[in-house]
């Protein structure tokens, strides 16, 4: 009978191995080993709503979720034919932070990092994430609402599919994570930042709002970006262009010529300063300025020169 | 004839279709001399038009597939709209083969049972009854 089970054991693993390869779960390791001091031992945002998925549709259902988390009110109704493929009876992993943006949200994809999971929902906020769950050779492809964990007992909770409260082991879950190579998402009400967010991605997550939202929105989170990170040309212009955009000239001006004072090698600040400029009627001031971008050149010389051309045509008018 | 079918309303339907690519194409700013903030953002503008160009063909790559997969093509307009250049690219020409949520439950009995198993043992997490052995 001993012998039985021995073999029966070493059937198991050799079968599990050839199954999963050698499957093994670092970051949840080094999680459970040495926490970030700052996280709490055990997290549940037991308010964030949960939304029944019809079949197929966890999509939809997760984003919902997220969504109205951040005060967003939608249904997953209204979110599907905005992701999901009925062709391919599910999701992708790009529309998902798409359809984000069309409701006024910014959309972040978190780093591959357990550790930022957990930080995101420490801080409250709900993480929407891809798993695989069956094989990398056999997928399949689920999307589901990080709300919890447990340090203590090493488990995540989530609102998964048909399970308002499934609790996970954080092994299991790093194991059908990795499979999407540890895709994680956040929405966000503009102006607010994920708490692990860098500056360049939440910029740019920022950025791809332009074709569908409002300026002002878009405002509110370039000026929170540089509470955070003061110097950050992407958002010095962004406060700019979005001024700009609303004919705030004086406005733009001002965050034009902080960015030129921070960055005196980018042509991008010197020539949006000339261009704003130009438009109140100051040409001599915005000559000097367009003449900076030029000289500054670079892979916008283009532009510049262009904006010199016309300021110069305009003066002699 | 069906008049649905007539030359003439197919070459009208044509000419709509042309006109509404068209109008999908991205528009200009009012202002032609600001830069655009992910011009900043990303420093790799040396060939600006080849890359405008080439994220018109990715977006009307992308609109034409998802038509193919269900998406009508005022959605599947108002969808890539949403995208930025470089995720319409990522997904350009591949629209069936990457990930796409759903979680299907219809799974054949061999496989049915290697997922059981991996389940289990904490690998996979398919069936909502399983519990794994392992923390």
């Amino acid at each position: 009978m001993k012998v039985l089970s021995r073999n029966a054991r070493l059937l198991a693993g050799v079968l599990l191995l050839f199954l999963g390869g050698c499957a093994s779960t670092p970051q949840t390791n080094m999680m459970l080993a040495a926490p970030h001091p700052s996280l709490p031992r055990h997290v549940e945002l037991t308010e964030v709503p949960y939304f029944v998925q019809d079949s197929y549709q966890c999509g939809p259902a997760s984003l919902a979720m997220a969504l109205n988390a951040a005060s967003i009110k939608v249904t997953p109704d209204a979110l599907k034919p905005e992701v999901y493929l009925p062709d391919r009876h599910g999701s992708l992993q790009v529309e998902m932070l798409g359809a984000t943006r069309r409701h006024g949200a910014i959309a972040y994809q978190l780093a591959p990092e357990l550790n930022d999971v957990l930080t995101e929902v420490a801080s409250g906020t709900p993480v929407v994430v891809l798993q695989n769950l069956a094989l990398s050779w056999y997928p399949i492809w689920h999307y589901a609402v990080v709300i919890g964990y447990d340090l203590d007992s090493a488990d995540m909770i989530l609102r998964s599919g048909p399970e308002r409260r499934q609790i996970l082991p954080m092994r299991t879950f790093e194991n059908t994570w990795a499979r999407s190579n540890y895709w994680a998402m956040v929405t966000l009400q503009p102006g607010i930042i994920p708490k692990t967010a860098d500056a360049t991605s939440y910029v740019s997550a920022v950025t791809a709002l332009e074709k569908v939202s409002s300026p002002a929105a878009m405002q509110s989170s370039y000026s929170a970006a540089l509470k955070r990170w003061p110097d950050n040309l992407a958002a010095q212009i962004g406060v700019g262009n979005t001024a700009y955009r609303m004919y705030h000239l004086p406005q733009a001006e001002a965050a034009y010529r902080r960015a030129t004072q921070d960055h005196p090698d980018s042509a991008a600040a010197f020539n949006n300063l000339a261009q704003t400029l130009a438009d109140q009627g100051r040409y001599k001031e915005a000559l000097i300025a367009a003449h900076q971008a030029v000289d500054i050149g670079g892979s916008l010389s283009q532009a510049a020169q262009e904006t010199l051309t016309e300021i110069e045509s305009k003066m002699r008018q | 004839m069906n008049p649905q079918n007539s030359p003439f309303m197919r070459w009208v339907s044509r000419m709509v279709i042309v006109c509404m690519m068209v109008m999908g194409m991205p528009v200009q700013n009012a202002s032609a001399s600001i830069v655009e903030t992910d011009q900043v953002n990303f420093h790799e503008m040396a060939m600006q038009d080849r890359a405008k160009i080439n994220s018109f063909l990715d977006r009307q790559d992308v609109i034409a597939q998802m038509q193919k997969e269900g998406i009508t093509l005022a959605q599947a307009q108002a969808r890539i709209s949403a995208l930025t250049d470089e995720e319409a690219h990522t997904i350009s020409g591949k629209l069936d083969q990457l990930p796409a949520g759903g979680d299907v439950i219809g799974v054949v009995f061999a496989v049915f049972i290697i997922l059981l198993i991996t389940d289990i043992f904490g690998l996979t997490k398919v069936f909502p009854f399983t519990r794994s052995i392992r923390k």
